[in-house]
């Protein structure tokens, strides 16, 4: 029995994980719970060290320090603060009014506002409740076919999760020990494209059924000529400003994502203020719920801390290694068993559970294959936006039917949703044959080099070419890439070079 | 149980209370955050004191809000399963966890962050970058943030146990307070009205 259990603990550990996990009490406690229980095991047969424990502290305090998780607060209260603003609702009446006389015209503005919000609000939810109460029923009114409406509706949404600043590329950059600013880099181009894939369906839904998207006549515009024109700059001023300020920065190199996010969200309380939006109700709720959602996230990335000192410590990543590594078609192979693993997971996981349980898993096997993990980051935030979109249970839809009118049946929704999430896995099959959409967005050379991840990550993203050394902010010269480094990763990261070196 | 019951709504209160101050600070950390971004770019000034500090207070936010969103039953589950039982059954699952999962984990970090905190203390620790901050108040925000943690975690208990016994209403039930996706859609439909 104990000799069982020595040769199969990184097994067992991760099936038992699955079963603390499924129990549905919080993840961050399970998994925290399943690293601590198991470590005890692990030292009573001897496998792990008595002093294991040790370093879980540590761990607490690397999650503590960590420059890139201080984004995840700036990026969601920005976005809070932004859905309420009117900025959204604006956009979506002037544009709306601006295409709407063109056939498909409506929901070609919806994609168009709904990548310009991804690019500000980066709320998934915001997004989808604000076209579904303003454009939604514009769409109708004008008949529209419900389902492409809906469909159009909840697909743009989803651009939020790939079109920088989005949360889960924060995360997917953390977990592959990679810098935020090249994830946002990486995934600028695919995100457009996925865009113009959606546009692409409209305009040949528009060509060959042109009765599901049918033009406004004139007389739905209130504002005409000159005055329309004047009001669509108008209105387009503040979200390119913001993106500016936020994503221009930091494309540019002159800020770090995570000055990035606190400018952004400085500059959305003020847009906010200026438009007289801004009490202090909404203040406290904004706050209230960036408090929390920080809080769950972090505490999932304590649990995943906690799990994996354990887990590693059993040489659980190498079991994973090997079983994944052995797969036929080598790197393609396992890119295309990854992305199916991780479609499927994503219809009972988060993008946050995925991101700090499977991603940390998958990271090492990708880059021991020779995987630009900046590629395989996009890749699979690519495949986990999806699951926001998929019937039944993707959240997009869910909100979507929150607001939509009753005349709008729920499988209008489902079925509306379905060509989309063709669309999105159309696009990672092109993204696993064509790295170039994520790798030619980067500018220095990405070839994956094992010593690379430490060295990069303290320069790269803070543009220290483009700035006068004067600029740099003093931290980056005085932290050594090392403090910033999770001990685990490195050890697995030094384990691997030892194999290599072999 | 009813002197239970009055202690788990001690705490709460206590949660509460901390939950609704700890908020502030993601305002508070924005702004030192843009303050000192800006003037980075503009009069060339930085210091290590405003990079510190914002992860001294990101570290308050997420270790005081542990317990607050506890509370608030916010830390994310998986529902698969759980979600299609009974509320009873799920108090169960929750009685499970806190026991089996919650507990332990919480004590066992907060027992080992606390001769960390106090080897800080007694060398008096200093951030090892220039012009940096005192670094032993951030150590002790970990065994303080898993302690107040563990006091949530027995005043759920408490409340999930009362709720089997009949004695306090559904713990988990939702509040009449609109969730912000709720107020969203409230405000564009109030917006549309007037317009």
């Amino acid at each position: 029995m104990t000799e069982f259990l020595i040769a199969n603990m990184a097994p067992i550990i991760f099936a038992s994980m699955v079963v603390f996990l499924l129990v549905g009490f919080p993840v961050s406690f399970a998994l925290a719970a399943n690293g601590i229980f198991f470590g005890f095991v692990g030292i009573e047969l001897g496998l792990l060290g008595p002093q294991l424990f040790q370093a879980l502290p540590d761990r607490i305090f690397g999650i503590m320090n960590n420059d890139t998780l201080l984004a995840i607060p700036f990026f969601t209260f920005m976005g809070l603060i932004l859905e309420r603003s009117g900025m959204a609702e604006d956009l979506l009446d002037t544009i709306g009014q601006l295409f709407g006389p063109l056939r498909g015209g409506l929901a070609l503005a919806v994609i168009f506002v709904g990548a310009l919000l991804a690019a500000t609000t980066g709320v998934v939810a915001a997004s989808v409740i604000s076209m579904g109460l303003i454009s939604l029923p514009i769409m109708l009114r004008y008949g529209y076919d419900k389902k492409l409406a809906s469909g159009v509706i909840a697909a743009s949404g989803t651009l939020a999760q790939i079109i920088p600043p989005s949360l889960v590329l924060i995360i997917m950059a953390d977990q592959l020990g990679k810098s935020v600013g090249d994830m946002y880099k990486g995934a600028f181009l695919p995100g457009m494209t996925l865009t113009a894939f959606y546009v692409g369906y409209v305009v040949l839904v528009a060509i060959f059924r042109p009765r599901w998207a049918p033009a406004l006549p004139l007389e739905a515009r209130t504002l005409r000529g000159g005055k329309l024109l004047l009001r669509v700059l108008t209105t387009l001023v503040p979200p390119l400003l913001l993106i500016f300020l936020v994503l221009g920065t930091i494309f540019l190199g002159i800020a770090t994502p995570t000055e990035g996010g606190a400018m952004g969200a400085t500059g959305a309380l003020i847009m906010a203020l200026a438009r007289r939006r801004l009490s202090w109700k909404l203040l406290r709720q904004a706050m209230d719920t960036t408090a929390k959602l920080t809080t769950f996230v972090v505490f999932i990335l304590v649990g995943a801390r906690v799990f994996s000192l354990t887990f590693y410590g059993v040489d659980g990543h190498k079991w994973v290694e090997h079983l994944l590594t052995g797969l036929p078609g080598g790197e393609i192979g396992f890119l295309i068993v990854v992305n199916v693993l991780v479609f499927l997971l994503a219809f009972f996981l988060d993008f946050f559970e995925l991101s700090f349980i499977v991603v940390p898993l998958l990271g090492p096997v990708a880059q021991a294959l020779g995987i630009d993990l900046i590629w395989f980051g996009v890749l699979l935030a690519v495949n986990m936006q999806t699951s926001f979109m998929h019937p039944p249970f993707g959240f997009a839809l869910f909100y979507l039917r929150s607001v939509a009118p009753a005349s709008v049946k729920t499988t209008d929704i489902y079925w509306g949703a379905i060509p989309f999430v063709c669309i999105q896995i159309i696009m990672v099959g092109i993204l696993i044959f064509f790295p170039q959409l994520v790798t030619f967005g980067l500018d220095q050379d990405e070839k994956v080099d094992l010593d690379s991840v430490q060295i990069e990550m303290p320069t790269s993203d803070y543009g220290a070419p483009a700035t006068p050394a004067g600029f740099e902010s003093p931290k980056e010269a005085a932290v050594s890439p090392a403090d910033s480094e999770d001990a685990a990763s490195k050890a697995v990261r030094d384990a691997m070079k030892q194999d290599q070196a072999k | 149980m009813n002197s239970l019951l009055k202690l788990s709504s001690l705490i709460d209160g206590l949660t509460e209370r901390i939950g609704k101050a700890i908020i502030w600070l993601v305002l508070v950390v924005t702004l030192i955050g843009a303050g000192n971004a800006v003037m980075r770019y503009t009069i060339n000034y930085s210091s290590n004191a405003f990079l510190e500090i914002q992860w001294y207070l990101f570290s308050a936010i997420f270790l005081f809000g542990a317990g607050y969103t506890l509370k608030r039953n916010e830390h994310v589950r998986i529902d698969l399963i759980a979600g299609r039982l009974s509320r009873r059954s799920q108090a169960w699952i929750d009685i499970f966890g806190i026991i089996f999962f919650l507990l332990p984990m919480a004590i066992a970090v907060m027992y080992l962050s606390w001769p960390i905190f106090l080897l800080a203390l007694h060398n008096n620790e200093q951030s090892s970058n220039a012009g940096g901050l005192v670094v032993w108040p951030v150590r002790l925000l970990v065994p303080i943030g898993f302690f107040l943690l563990v006091i949530q975690g027995f005043s759920e208990l408490i409340k999930r146990i009362g709720f089997l016994q009949g004695k306090c209403p559904d713990p988990t039930a939702k509040t009449h307070q609109p969730t912000p996706e709720e107020e969203l859609a409230l405000a564009i439909k109030a917006q549309k009205g007037e317009l």
